[in-house]
């Protein structure tokens, strides 16, 4: 019999909140934190808005490495990853050293880094490239440089599969503690703001102007985040060994590619499809058993069309009774962090039988006909909840997370 | 700048993008159909049309204009007003 | 599940040859990859030397097509697996019926294509950024890329832990496969030489010779070496499961036993949690391997001439092989170190080493330090009958990785 595999602590940074209660709260009274955007001066864009995380500081939680020269999204992960361990009632002084690791997603890692190094290029002044770029830089240092804070020497893993790495991430530690490599493992994902990815979804013409409305009508576009996700993972017996809470368990997950275009989606969703099948076959659950879907739901005309098309595929009529939310409503697209945030939005889901709302709903789309808890949460019970995230390069992955009930 | 070397600088920013050699792009070349341009190429391709030909076309309008550039020439005809327009009086 | 995991082909672009065969003979014969930079300026680098793919095209390896959406690191991946996939023979028809999966390890995907697009947007405004670079400069790029070129519909998934990052994408690969989560994939890595990588390393100081006055020596092991020289190139494997290549009527050449990783959180400033980082990822890989470290025939180091990192994988190694006896090959030795493409091209070059009974051992080295001096005896090539063998790759924070791996060319 494989090892269980739960879910014992969430530790979250976003725009609307730090730490899970904060987050919870403020995701299910559909609080936006889409604002202006401050980080770099946005007059030459045509748009100005996304969902920086305001007023963050590293000092509670970055101890005792030297915060002087790690990245931004190095900053959130191990903010996140503190976080969860606290929420998990793990002190990091007890932590098995050896048997405890990261597993961690990311779109670029850590783009400020590459673009002070552009800065000093354009100004004539390459010599003034800092010494510590080539050790902040590289995105393998968040995952590093969480396990150097909390003195980690498990298994170290950065799986930068853009907009579904963080599924990516908690679905390869799960195989890691099922193995028997690891006795608990921090999984999750992590991204900062960058003028990089904004100039980049700006040039496709991919941002909304003023708010993130995923299946609406009128939809413009996706909102560029940031933020990190972690959550603590660990195997049954233990977890209950420790008399820890258990928000929910990882039920199954499957991964697929489209091998059809780099930044747009299969026509029929066949990736996607297939993801989710393999999800639904590994937990041993069909369509009409999931309560709960939280979309990769971007806001673009394309994304949450093509989306809407799979979910019929899979769930046939089921697809109509299922509530299916985007919580990028609220964050924008926090990319590597999303499907990590997303993850813990359904443990949270599983645990208090709450459904977060999409908002920004105003008119209803024929060609996106399901029901997508527009504006209000819900209460409503949910004992299996699915996550789905599509990424740049045509990956997918589909998590299935469960209530734990013995 | 005539319409002539409009037209050959439109082939070599496609030839730039895609690797066609500028023979092999006729005049009224479909850009989906004879070159078997995806929908990124063809923003990158306008993109470069209006940075090389300062157009200065707002993102709000590159959308809408897009949908209307199928040809090779569609995009000559896109530049050759644009600069008409400029030069006439308020 | 435990499936076997077996090696069915291998396909590597570097600066000394496009095969197997012709990287593992250049090595032998001593001929090294660093040189003059072509691709870039050095003069800001003391005129450093790189390894770099000369005149690097992927028409001969690809056909020829449109290659713009394709960056350097790109073309390197899709021309790599290109040859990879030829040798294990999956077609095009059989790949369309089939979900081959992709795992690929980079450190830095395109550095040089994300840095460009922001030069770009800094000198012409970001109203003029290049979609298609905006395509590659989300770091799995290559791999999104490598599936459209070559059909891979199976789990494509990068992994970048640095410059263990192929080898970690081969443990991964080698999961999916055993667990019963894939039947057949792809798995290696890609790095690109770019001077973006290559500037930073050497304003840190951790290129040979970057420090005044000294010379470069970036050999492994060293007594001299005081830094490494950065490379490039693509090197993969296709691993299948070892009962779906038999049906299939394919000869097998290696199967992957095991692996074990881990991460030294002093992040190289502690010896003693150093070497024990890299000592648990070697020791979890033989039990995983249900081999006793006197099994193994031949080490395959990660060395690549950093004055602390080659102390502590040598430290690591004492722990459990007899490296008095036992041969070692370092290939950044004659290839530079590849960062993320290192690991794969270790693995390819191990089962060269199975196939002609040969270590190419540490080319160039002359004295060793006085605790390893007995690795001194792999400054020949040394002929080793190969049944077991072990690679290890580590990044420089200290992302560890060992596999083992098992000649079956006899089976």
């Amino acid at each position: 019999m494989d090892t269980r595999v739960v879910i014992t602590g969430i530790g979250l940074v976003t725009s609307i909140g730090i730490g899970r209660e904060m987050f919870w709260e403020n995701v299910l009274s559909g609080k936006s934190g889409i604002s202006e955007v401050e980080s770099f001066d946005t007059s030459a864009y045509s748009v100005h808005k996304g969902g920086e995380v305001k007023g963050f500081s590293h000092g509670p939680f970055v101890k005792n490495i030297d915060s002087g020269h790690i990245g931004r999204a190095s900053q959130f992960a191990i903010a996140a990853a503190r976080l969860a361990l606290e929420d998990a009632g793990v002190a990091p002084d007890d932590i098995n050293r050896e048997a405890t690791g990261v597993s961690m997603g990311t779109t670029s890692g850590e783009p400020n880094q590459i673009e002070l190094f552009d800065d000093c290029c354009v100004a004539d002044e390459t010599n003034q490239v800092s010494p510590y770029f080539i050790s902040s830089y590289p995105c393998h240092y968040i995952a590093g440089h969480v396990a150097a804070e909390l003195s980690l020497m498990g298994s170290n893993m950065m799986i930068p599969t853009a907009c579904a790495a963080g599924s990516f991430a908690i679905s390869h530690a799960c195989d890691i503690l099922r193995n028997g490599r690891a006795q608990m493992m921090l999984a999750g994902g992590a991204d900062s703001f960058s003028r990089i990815t904004y100039s980049g979804f700006a040039r496709l013409l991919a941002i909304a102007p003023d708010k993130c409305q995923p299946f609406d009508k009128n939809r413009k576009g996706m909102m560029p985040g940031e933020g990190s996700s972690m959550v603590v993972l660990e195997p049954l017996d233990l977890a209950l060994e420790r008399g820890a809470t258990i928000y929910a368990e990882v039920a199954g997950y499957g991964l697929s590619c489209d091998a059809f275009h780099m930044t747009g989606g299969h026509p029929k969703g066949d990736g996607a499809v297939r993801a989710m099948e393999q999800a639904l076959a590994e937990s041993g659950t069909s369509p009409d058993d999931i309560d709960y879907i939280s979309a990769h739901g971007t806001g673009t005309k394309s994304n949450d069309f093509h989306e809407t098309v799979s979910v019929k595929r899979v769930f046939n009529k089921a697809a109509y009774d299922t509530p299916i939310s985007s919580i990028k409503s609220m964050l924008g697209h926090t990319m590597g962090a999303a499907s990590a945030i997303e993850a813990a939005v359904c443990s949270l889901a599983v645990y208090y039988g709450q459904i977060p709302p999409t908002i920004n709903y105003e008119e209803p789309d024929p060609d996106c006909d399901l029901d997508y808890v527009p504006n209000e949460s819900r209460q409503q019970k949910v004992r299996l909840a699915m996550s789905n995230a599509y990424a740049f390069g045509g990956t997918n992955a589909s998590l299935i997370l469960k209530a734990y009930e013995g | 700048m005539d319409t002539t070397e409009i037209r050959t600088q439109i082939k070599e920013v496609i030839a730039n993008a895609t690797s066609i050699d500028v023979a092999d792009i006729a005049d009224n070349s479909s850009f989906e159909d004879d070159l078997g341009l995806d929908s990124l190429t063809l923003l990158e391709i306008a993109v470069d049309v209006d940075h090389i030909f300062k157009l200065n076309i707002p993102d709000e309008e590159l959308s809408e204009r897009l949908q209307h550039l199928r040809t090779v020439q569609d995009s000559v005809d896109l530049v050759v007003n644009h600069r008409s327009h400029k030069n006439v009086g308020v | 599940m435990n499936r076997r995991v077996v090696v069915t082909g291998a396909g590597i672009i570097s600066p000394l040859g496009d095969s197997p065969q012709a990287v593992f003979s250049s090595i032998c014969e001593g001929r090294s990859a660093l040189g003059d930079v072509t691709l870039f300026s050095t003069d800001l680098m003391d005129g450093a030397q790189a390894g770099e793919i000369k005149d690097f095209l992927p028409q001969p390896y690809l056909g020829k097509k449109n290659f713009r959406p394709l960056d350097r690191t790109g073309r390197l991946t899709a021309a790599a697996v290109q040859m990879t996939l030829d040798n294990s023979g999956w077609t095009v028809e059989m790949r369309e019926e089939n979900l081959v999966g992709l795992i690929l390890g980079t450190m830095f995907g395109g550095l040089h294509t994300i840095a460009e697009f922001d030069r770009l947007g800094l000198t012409a405004g970001p109203k003029f950024v290049k979609p298609l670079d905006f395509a590659n400069t989300v770091i799995n790029a290559a791999s999104g890329q490598t599936a459209i070129w070559h059909t891979l519909r199976g789990v494509n998934s990068t992994i970048s832990t640095g410059g263990s990052a192929s080898l970690q994408a081969l443990a991964y690969g080698m999961d999916l496969i055993r667990s019963g989560r894939s039947d057949v994939l792809v798995s290696g890595g890609t790095d690109e030489l770019c001077f973006e990588s290559m500037y930073g390393f050497y304003r840190a100081g951790m290129l040979a010779g970057s420090i005044s006055g000294q010379s470069a020596c970036s050999t492994p092991f060293d007594i001299q070496r005081n830094g490494f020289a950065t490379s490039e190139g693509a090197a993969f494997t296709l691993l299948e499961d070892h009962q779906f290549a038999v049906d299939r009527g394919v000869s097998t050449q290696a199967e992957i036993l095991g692996y074990g990783s881990g991460y030294d959180y002093s992040q190289g400033k502690d010896e003693n949690i150093a070497v024990k980082a890299r000592a648990q990822a070697i020791q979890v890989a033989l039990n995983d391997a249900r081999l006793t470290a006197d099994q193994i025939d031949i080490v395959s180091a990660s060395a690549n001439g950093s004055k602390l990192n080659d102390r502590y994988e040598a430290m690591a190694l004492l722990r459990c092989i007899d490296l008095e006896n036992v041969p070692v090959m370092a290939v950044k030795s004659s290839l530079g170190d590849s960062l993320g493409a290192s690991g794969a091209m270790q693995v390819v070059l191990l089962i060269e080493a199975m196939k002609q009974s040969l270590s190419p051992g540490i080319q160039t080295m002359s004295k060793a330090d006085p605790d390893f001096s007995m690795l001194e005896n792999n400054i020949q090539n040394r002929p080793v009958e190969i049944r077991y063998a072990l690679a290890n790759a580590v990044s420089a924070d200290g992302n560890c990785c060992a596999v083992v791996l098992k000649n079956i060319s006899d089976e």
